[in-house]
């Protein structure tokens, strides 16, 4: 019986998860600039990785893993975080970057 | 405010160091001990770097703050969906700057960091004590929930303001 | 449990992929970081799946490095392409850059 509630609320969550991903992805095409893009990234996309990371919690081998998957969380989560602050930095900085530098690089 | 001192600290980074070992591993036996070697030379070499600060973290404080942290950012997911998933794209962004009332050093960074993940708001320059936010809808309060969370964020490192600009308690 | 792993990996991968063909259009550096921000969290969530579904533990070391070097990526881009570093708009001489330490 707790089993198949345990499996019911993995899948649930899993669920959630792809639909928040997906929502995700769909923030980059309907926002037209950077900075929102970004907005759509980091919470959605960090929600969704947190309804993943509590579905496989159940699945994990040992208190170990269990510990390692949440560190793997925590680590993309402060992860997210910076990088989001450091293009909206970045984008602030110099909204309008030279389109010189970016034939160059390519 | 006093830093900690080293002794302590020392101790305490080593610790969690270990556990986050531990835990890496997969708990395997074997590696424990060469673990425990690693996880003092990082403490020590952690002191060397980043000395103990002025701030000292407060249990009860943190235990708050992550609960807030939590509820929060799940309910800014919920919103930039509800926003993206409306045919109407209801957002208005733009771009606010704050004094910030939280000492220079680590409050001020946890609190840029965190309000990233916070409903309707992203943290773009950190100059000073001058904090500018890229905001989704610049329509909503955003001044009160960042106000909010400021105050969180003190009460991390046992710190309370002054309650004259407004601030909820 | 398996066979949702592997098909919630399948949904993700495609997210990703939907999301890189935005991202390949930018038109500016900073949207094509995006990238790297995507791999951090969706990357990182395939790989947690399929650590389990594979019943291969090793990816989750992956998905930790993938998280963390995602982070690196963007350093580099902030301080090489978009040229951070150097001052533009009168800034301080007494500013630094927010440094962390606790």
């Amino acid at each position: 019986m707790i089993e198949t509630t345990v499996f019911a609320m993995q899948v649930l969550l899993l669920v959630m998860g792809c639909l928040f991903f997906a929502v995700g992805t769909l923030g980059l095409f309907r926002f037209s600039d950077t900075l929102s893009r970004i907005h759509a990234l980091t919470k959605v996309d960090n929600l969704g990785l947190g309804f993943i990371v509590l579905a496989l919690l159940p699945l994990a081998p040992s208190l170990a893993g269990g510990l390692k998957t949440v560190l793997i969380w925590a680590a993309a989560l402060a992860a997210s975080a910076t990088s989001a602050h450091l293009i909206a930095r970045a984008v602030h900085v110099r909204p309008e970057p030279p389109e010189a530098k970016e034939s160059a690089d390519d | 405010m006093q830093p900690a001192s080293p002794v302590v600290t020392f101790v305490l980074r080593g610790a969690a160091l270990f556990v986050v070992w531990w835990a890496l591993t997969l708990g395997e036996v074997s590696g424990l001990g060469f673990g425990a070697v690693v996880a003092v030379l990082v403490a020590w070499l952690s002191l060397r770097l980043f000395p103990p600060s002025g701030f000292r973290l407060r249990p009860l404080g943190l235990l708050l703050f992550f609960g807030y942290f939590l509820s929060r950012s799940v309910v800014a997911g919920l919103d930039v969906a509800r926003r993206l998933l409306s045919p109407a794209l209801p957002v208005h962004p733009g771009e606010i700057i704050l004094t910030l009332r939280l000492p220079e050093g680590s409050p001020r960074w946890l609190l840029a960091n965190t309000l990233s993940l916070m409903p309707g708001t992203l943290s773009a320059l950190l100059e000073g004590d001058q904090l500018t936010l890229h905001c989704l809808d610049t329509r909503d309060p955003v001044e009160r929930d960042v106000r909010e969370t400021e105050r969180q964020v003190g009460r991390v490192f046992g710190l309370t303001f002054d309650h004259a600009r407004g601030a909820a308690l | 449990m398996t066979l949702i792993l592997n098909a919630v990996a399948a949904f993700l991968l495609l997210t990703l992929l939907i999301a890189l063909i935005r991202i390949w259009r930018g038109p500016a550096p900073a949207d094509r970081m995006l990238a790297s921000q995507l791999f951090g969290t969706t990357g990182v969530a395939l790989l947690l799946l399929l650590a389990h579904a594979q019943a291969m533990p090793a990816l989750m070391d992956v998905a930790l490095t993938l998280a963390v070097l995602s982070v690196l990526a963007i350093v580099a881009f902030v301080t090489r392409v978009v040229r951070i570093d150097r001052p533009s708009s009168g800034r301080k001489a007494g500013d630094q850059p927010e440094t962390h330490h606790d």
